[in-house]
């Protein structure tokens, strides 16, 4: 061989075989994404605890979840165009199996949450940060993983109890025994009471604080007295948890609002009665918001005005006659027609809310009225739609009116917008139907941007009032006296008596009307009284199904849902919600994971 | 039947051959020959290089094919032209010698790119289809994706859009991995290739090499397993240059429209929906409405399907040139390509430059270069109101009385009465504005030094850029923003960046021994990186329409989406020795070892050895008799390599993110935080899905190459297969990326070409078919599984399965008390219940389908005869479903919003009422938005023949042209997707086009979960498939 050829061979062999930066082709590191050792950092344990805050926007105030828990009980019936209406109906045959998965979103959510919750707090326990902070984010962590397994166990009884970072691909699980995942949350509550500060931070609106935590220990406490393993304090301990609250409401900047209305009243979302709120803003990002005018596409924007509202634009002039222009049209302040459900007003009007006369909550609760508008955002004043009975005045007309009553042919004469009248009432010219009843005015909003927008209303969760309703179930199931019931629900009555425009004659013979004595104290009384005070805040399922009234009510109150209580109910398995299918087809390692009874 | 006549015209086809090739001979001596050259093709070949065996001495010929030479009657001519295989012809005393030589690709003495490098054909052992540019541009279509369908067995195309300008979907003996990239490797002049398939102007291909086999694809280790396809650019030639014009200009229209409810059978639709309503009786909140009562009076029936179909365009203009002399060739090309929709104001236009030069320095050095360039600009190419169309009543009018367009057709309608016309979505540029604009090269340099006489080394340097920039615009007022002011306008704008380079450098080492040994050894390091990154800004509200997204300081609201970010790097080293004895054994063996930056370190190399022989059974003595028989191989391989399935960062584990507020300050930080939740967890022990593949092969030639084909059998295990395993949901983590999995897929493959007649007269008839099926299956899952029903994963079945209930007829009026069991009513869907429990659930779901085909052929006839030439070319599917979307109400996913509520127009399904006790739909109900169980209804037989072009050419005789100084000359009209001869759904008024425009999955079933987990073919009712009527020209002077 030439030398040349050798040289040339050498250089050859040098180039194959040096492989420039060789070891630093072979490394990566991702610049838009994040890996679970990010909860090894302080900006990773804070990410954590907003992340669980940030995923209860994917549940509350959404639609399939708002229609999971309040459709199928005393209080509300499946409304036109309800998309989960086999729970509404109880449609058993439907809903086994098949439909298990409606609770799939929630069930997963709650395991996601808590497992971060877990990585915070077993990374961040570790975690250089100053030590009063990392308090405070593990205190959150403790309480998030509490509300979580609270919701959890609320909802579909005995649940897997996993209390550490789970990184693993282990296939099977099962459910921890009922009393374990109890004692769970009752030490995460308690714990994180005793870290958490007494008020949130200024400006920091409603996250959970010690308040927050006693309040749910408090419900802890009273639910796990009406459980199958329900210790003898139970009782006690959620009245003196709840009473204490209430004793040191000053401390935590808590109190009862003076009038009813206010409560729910936009701009009062962080107000001395709210415990808690699963915030929002009108902030794209943070709020993680759609474009104003994009119909509200985000799967974590608060909706809940849409959900109880009736159809006002399509009632048409010479209803019930399908013929004439609709009387009123869709705008911001009317709202978004979703009619995905209604109060079931045989109970509300005749039983829950009879007394309207002297409780400002029916009027508080219910928008029964819609004022003429013939185009969007109608000028006060012009010319709306004609009916029979007479030319409508935009913005001072009633054009629709949802009544609670049956309407006199006279005044129905002189009226000139339609009336509806409640369908259980004999004689009712244009009763309700699931499109046209009185609709929920708690959540309304009138700055959205657009009539088919989200609300960028924080979400009230907890409020003050639930306190003296929790420590009056308790005091009723023995946790105190008979009249120590009777004075928490009076405080809430009282507040109730409270009405726009009374004299001070009226007002204090309304407070006198609405006082109870301890004899009148019943559950039905109390669940009633939670109608009253909580009507569409997303607790009515879980009430009835911890107090196990839930069948009872169903069926003697609820005519969509009523037979098939009878039919297929009569287990009472309704009180627990079934497991989600995916998560028994999932369990593919071990015994299988069992379905809740009847499901 | 079939087969005697075919046998019948091929005898005939044998004996005119014979009188073609036994001319009686001549003798002479010191003679004057002239000839003229023409192929097989029975076209002149230009400037044929005609030379004296064993001489220097030689002429070039004439643009006609014409030549004269002085030669030694007794002398050996050696015939060669570009494209041709080379012919050696005794003179024999003759004075007139004409030949035909025989192009490249139809004779088993051309040359296979392998990967790496070329041997010649009959080299080959491992699984290979090669195609030639010519024969991939008898399909006038903007890439190779569109051009290769049915035109290589084993190679598998489905549509998954009707835009224009997509490419579908490739799979190469179908799928190997669960839940990884089932995409081949592109392999573009050596070098592994980053771009998009439509970056490629197929214009500019000389041939494309598909390698199928794990013996074939080894070669590239981690990329290998999903096979090979490698596109070889045509480039410069020594002689004298040619340029060449390919042109045509055609137009588009759309094959069919949906056959939705008209005008009456719309209003008896609502009317039956309300005798269904199973909420309120007899009661139907989308009941007509006033304005449609009396439409339905004047008898209006608007077709708004038709309305928005328009006649679309397609060009295309290549012009190149090429040449050379010996130490130098050349090649340039440039192409422009436009295509129009037939949904108005869609363009895509392509502009592409390609360029290479080879130089040899010196006796022991060559360098060159490559280099592509493309730009592509398209508009509005997706966007188009045909949901809408479809969606609203037929008893709207388009038109107000006075000509102008009815804005919102629907106004009195209550719901949807904001619906604006359709018609807006047609012009209105600046209100609509859907533009992309993708640059891209691809740079290549090389150099090669000839060490010894039989030792080469060579260095390949590659780099490839690319970046798209998407704009788009929604103004107000139009079908797509039903918004009044340009306050809510909404606009985006997307950049992306992508590069990649690759280095290869190589030691070839090429020597025959003792005559009969010839070996072929290739050692191979190969560095490759990748990156790529993308940034979207999207907003709300400009001040002008005009302003569209030029100027994001005057836009009100700025949202920054996710970014995207991506780095991969791999690093290789591979050897190769091809061993021939006496070209009758042959042997090939392959090693590769790779190592990947994805993967975690520990577990970042793998090996993937191959080895495979071949027996030309044609050279052996006992074959040498039997004239018939004029080439016969056996060929067997074995190889393992992967498919790059595990994507960046994959073994870290990710968190979701999320944000949120606290309080109403807007302190970032303090009360916006950035949120985070366990999404994957980390698994480091992750490696490459592998593939071990084995090959048999059979490649024939009879009756002196009149016949020759292939047929293959193959089988693949492919084990570590990814899958991101669901965990229970009370994991808190919902999956994990695991190598669990194993699949095996197993098939045969057919290709034939035979030249079944060929006459004195000029007529010839070729056919070239092909023919294949896959069969895959699942063979393990995780911890021993049968069966994964969360995941949608069988034992036994195919990667993408239908689990659902299954659908036994519609409940009739004379089984209501049994269907009040279930819940449900007459009329309703019938379900099998499996467990016979009297209630239909999850336990009732069973699997009732796959998508895999029973088999896919294609076949292309061609017939010559004179100057002219037609080709038609065929494809056909059989066996395969399809999940038509629009016959389910999945309102949330990917189904039609609606199907059977009557709330709004849908394809017209023989439904059932109590008059019509059909069991093919449901009676509408207008209570319900989604009816239950209708994802039952969407699996249909996708099984079709169609064809895919008719091309009939005309070449303009010589003597017309020679004058000009054009050599060829070739004009042709061509149809594109003229018909589909038979296909069932379109049989049934179900869809246009079994075809499908869709892949990915299905609707939601209400027995719960997805049914169709993975690649599903669907057909959803967008724009429909069109049809192409072109004419063209291919010229060379």
């Amino acid at each position: 061989m030439k030398r040349k050829n050798i040289l040339l061979l050498i250089l050859s062999t040098a180039i194959l075989f040096a492989a420039p930066g060789c070891k630093k082709i072979l490394e990566e590191q991702p610049r838009t994404s994040f890996a679970p050792t990010f909860f090894t950092t302080s900006d990773g344990i804070q990410g954590g605890i907003a992340g669980i805050y940030s995923s209860f926007r994917g549940q509350w105030a959404t639609q399939i979840w708002t229609q999971l828990f309040n459709e199928g009980t005393d209080e509300s019936l499946a409304a036109a165009v309800s998309d989960v209406d086999h729970w509404a109906k109880f449609n058993n045959p439907l809903i086994k199996g098949q439909n298990t998965d409606n609770y799939l979103g929630f069930w997963n959510t709650l395991f996601i949450d808590i497992n971060t919750a877990n990585g915070v707090l077993q990374y961040g326990a570790g975690a250089d940060i100053p030590v009063a902070t990392k308090t405070q984010l593990l205190a959150q962590a403790k309480f998030l993983r509490g509300f979580c397994y609270f919701y959890l166990v609320t909802t579909f009884g005995a649940v897997p109890l996993h209390t550490t970072f789970n990184t693993s691909a282990s296939a099977a699980d099962a459910p921890a025994p009922l009393a374990d995942v109890y004692a769970q949350i009752i030490k995460d509550l308690t714990e994180s009471a005793n870290d958490l500060p007494p008020t949130p931070a200024a400006g920091m609106g409603k996250p959970a604080t010690k308040s927050t935590a006693l309040y749910l220990l408090a419900k802890t406490y009273l639910w796990r007295g009406w459980s199958s393993v329900a210790q003898s304090s139970d009782f006690t301990n959620a009245f003196t948890t709840a009473k204490g609250l209430i004793d040191n409401k000053a401390t935590y900047n808590l109190d009862l609002l003076p009038y009813f209305p206010d409560v729910f009243r936009e701009g009062q979302e962080y107000s001395k009665e709210v415990l808690m709120v699963i915030d929002h803003t009108k902030d794209l990002k943070f709020g993680q918001n759609s474009n104003v005018g994009a119909g509200a596409v985000n799967g974590q924007e608060n909706k809940s005005n849409f959900f109880w509202r009736m159809n006002y634009p399509t009632v048409q002039a010479n209803y019930p006659t399908l013929t004439g222009s609709n009387v009123c049209v869709r705008d911001v302040n009317n709202g978004r027609p979703f009619q995905r459900i209604r109060p079931n007003t045989r109970y509300i009007i005749d039983v829950a809310f009879a007394n309207r006369a002297n409780d400002s909550r029916y009027d508080g609760t219910f928008q029964t009225v819609w004022l003429s508008n013939s185009v969007v955002s109608s000028v006060k004043g012009s010319t709306g739609v004609t009916t029979p009975r007479g030319t409508l005045i935009n913005g001072v007309d009633t054009a629709i009116w949802t009544a609670d009553r049956l309407i006199p042919p006279a005044q129905r004469a002189a009226f000139k917008g339609i009336i509806f009248e409640p369908e259980h009432l004999p004689g009712a010219t244009n009763p309700f139907t699931a499109s046209y009843y009185p609709s929920v005015r708690k959540f309304d909003d009138s700055t959205r941007g657009d009539m088919n927008d989200y609300s960028d209303r924080p979400y009230i969760l907890f409020r003050f009032a639930d306190v003296y309703l929790i420590a009056a179930e308790a005091a009723f199931k023995g946790g105190g006296t008979m009249q120590q019931a009777a004075d928490m629900i009076n405080v809430l009555r009282t507040r109730a008596a409270l009405k726009a425009n009374q004299t001070p004659v009226q007002y204090a013979a309304a407070v006198a009307a609405q006082q109870i004595t301890s004899a009148e104290v019943t559950l039905d009384f109390i669940l009633e009284e939670r109608s009253r005070e909580l009507f569409a805040e997303d607790c009515r399922w879980w009430d009835l199904s911890r107090t196990h009234k839930l069948y009872d009510r169903v069926v003697q109150y609820n005519s969509q849902g009523g037979a098939n209580m009878v039919t297929y109910g009569a287990d009472k398995h309704f009180e627990l919600r079934p497991i989600p299918q995916t998560q028994i087809d999932l369990v593919t390692e071990g015994p299988k994971f069992p379905q809740n009874p009847g499901y | 039947m079939l087969k005697r006549k075919f046998m019948k015209r091929l005898a005939a086809g044998i004996f005119s051959l014979f009188i073609l090739f036994f001319a009686l001979p001549v003798f002479g001596q010191n003679i004057h020959v002239k000839g003229h050259v023409t192929s097989d093709a029975n076209q002149i070949v230009a400037r044929p290089s005609v030379s004296i065996k064993g001489t220097a001495t030689g002429v070039t010929g004439d643009d006609n094919g014409d030549f004269e030479i002085n030669a030694p009657g007794n002398a050996t001519l050696v015939i060669s032209a570009v494209d041709f295989t080379t012919q050696e012809i005794r003179i024999n005393n003759r004075t007139t010698i004409n030949v035909t030589l025989a192009s490249l690709n139809r004779s088993l003495g051309e040359v296979v790119v392998i990967g790496y490098g070329t041997v010649r054909k009959k080299d080959v052992t491992g699984s290979t289809v090669s195609v030639k540019g010519e024969t991939l541009n008898e399909i006038k279509a903007p890439n190779i994706y569109n051009q290769l369908q049915g035109r290589a067995a084993g190679v598998d195309i489905v549509n998954n859009s009707t835009n224009i300008g997509t490419a579908g979907q490739i799979r190469i003996r179908g799928n190997r991995s669960i839940t990884g990239n089932n995409d081949p490797l592109i392999v573009v002049d050596g070098m592994a290739y980053g771009g998009s398939v439509n970056d490629i102007n197929p214009d500019d291909i000389a041939t494309l090499d598909i390698l199928k086999d794990a013996s074939a694809t080894a070669i590239y280790g981690s990329r290998g397993a999903n096979g090979v396809i490698i596109i070889t650019t045509r480039r410069g030639t020594s002689g004298k240059a040619v340029t060449s014009y390919n042109g045509y200009v055609g137009m588009v229209k759309a094959i069919d429209t949906y056959r939705l409810f008209n005008g009456t059978e719309y209003a008896q639709f609502k009317a039956d929906a309300a005798v269904g309503n199973s909420l309120v009786a007899n009661a139907n909140s989308y009941a007509l409405r006033p304005i449609e009562q009396t439409n339905l009076q004047q008898g209006v029936s608007t077709d708004w399907q038709n309305l928005l179909l328009t006649t679309g365009m397609r060009t295309s203009h290549d012009i190149s040139v090429r040449g050379g002399n010996e130490r130098t060739q050349f090649f340039f090309g440039l192409g422009y390509y436009r295509e129009t929709g037939i949904i108005h104001d869609q363009t895509l236009d392509r502009y592409s430059f390609n360029v290479n030069i080879d130089h040899k320095v010196s006796e022991r050095i060559k360098v060159g270069f490559t280099s592509f360039n493309t730009m592509l600009r398209s508009n509005r190419t997706g966007t188009n109101a045909y949901g809408t169309a479809t969606r609203i009543g037929p008893l709207f009018k388009p038109y107000n009385d006075d000509g102008s367009i009815n804005f919102q057709p629907a106004i009195q309608q209550g719901v949807d009465n904001t619906q604006i016309n359709v018609l807006t979505s047609i012009g209105n540029n600046d209100l609509i504005k859907a533009f992309s604009r993708r640059y891209q090269f691809q740079h290549n340099i090389y150099g090669e030094v000839r060490i010894l006489k039989d030792l080469k080394f060579r260095t390949t340097f590659g780099f490839g850029w690319s970046q798209t920039l998407n704009d788009n615009y929604t103004g107000p007022n139009t079908v797509f923003n039903t918004n009044a002011t340009t306050a809510n306008s909404s606009l985006s704008q997307q950049n992306a960046e992508g590069w990649q380079y690759t280095i290869n450098n190589s030691f070839e080492y090429n020597r025959t021994f003792a005559a009969r040994h010839k070996l072929q050894a290739l050692v191979l390091q190969e560095i490759q990186k990748n990156h790529f990154q993308a940034q979207q800004f999207n907003g709300v509200g400009v001040p002008a329409n005009f302003i569209q997204d030029y100027n994001w300081q005057l836009v009100s609201t700025t949202t920054p989406q996710g970014g995207n970010f991506n780095e991969t790097g791999l690093i290789g080293y591979m050897a190769r020795a091809i061993y021939s004895f006496d070209e009758k054994y042959l042997l090939t063996a392959t090693v590769r070892t790779d190592g990947a930056s994805v993967l975690a370190p520990g577990h970042q190399w793998t090996t993937y050895p191959a080895v495979s022989v071949g027996w030309n059974l044609d050279k052996e003595k006992f074959l040498q008799n039997i004239k018939f028989v004029s080439a016969l191989k056996l060929r067997g391989g074995w190889g393992i390599s992967s498919n790059s399935g595990v994507g960046a960062y994959s073994t870290l584990g990710s968190l979701g993110t999320g944000f949120y507020n606290f309080g109403q300050g807007t302190t970032v930080g303090v009360n916006f935080q950035n949120g985070y939740t366990i999404n994957t967890s980390p698994n480091p022990e992750l490696t490459w899905e592998k593939t071990k593949g084995l090959n048999i092969g059979v490649d024939f030639a009879l009756f002196h190459n009149r016949v020759s084909g292939t047929i293959e059998y193959y089988n693949t295990k492919t084990s570590d297969i990814l899958l991101q395993r669901n965990l229970p949901r009370s994991n808190g983590t919902n999956s994990i990326l695991t190598n669990v999995g194993k699949t095996a897929s197993n098939g045969m493959e057919f290709s034939l070409s035979s030249v079944n007649i060929k006459t004195k007269s000029g007529f010839t008839w070729r056919t070239d078919a092909t023919a294949f099926f896959n069969r895959e299956k699942i063979v393990a899952l995780q911890l021993g599984l049968k069966q994964d029903i969360g995941n949608g994963w069988f034992v036994g079945q195919p990667i993408t399965t239908i689990y659902d209930v299954k659908k036994l007829g519609i409940w009739q009026t004379s089984e209501a008390a049994e269907a009040a069991v279930y819940g449900v009513k007459p009329g309703d869907i019938k379900l099998e219940d499996i467990d016979k429990n009297k209630s239909i659930g999850a336990e009732d779901r069973q699997i009732i389908g796959n998508f895999q085909p029973d088999l896919v052929a294609g076949m292309t006839n061609h017939f010559e005869y004179k100057n002219f030439d037609l080709n038609v070319v065929m494809f056909g599917r059989f066996g395969q479903t399809v999940v038509v979307t629009y016959l389910s109400a999945d309102g949330g996913g990917a189904g039609y919003p609606f199907f059977m509520n009557s709330r709004v127009n849908q394809l017209k399904v023989d439904y059932w009422t109590p008059t019509n006790p059909t069991n093919a739909f449901p009676q509408p109900d207008a209570g319900v938005d989604g009816q239950k169980y209708t994802s039952t209804l969407t699996y249909r037989d996708g099984s079709f023949i169609k064809i895919r072009s008719i091309d009939l050419g005309y070449n303009i005789p010589n003597n017309l042209i020679g004058k000009a100084k054009i050599q060829s000359l070739r004009v042709y009209v061509s149809a594109q997707n003229p018909f589909i001869l038979w296909a069932p759904l379109v049989r049934d008024h179900l869809g246009i086009d079994p075809e499908g425009n869709g892949t990915g999955n299905s609707v939601g079933s209400t027995a719960g979960g997805t049914p169709v987990q993975g690649r599903a073919i669907t057909v959803s009712m967008g724009v429909p498939p069109s049809r192409l009527f072109i004419a063209g020209i291919n010229l060379k002077f």
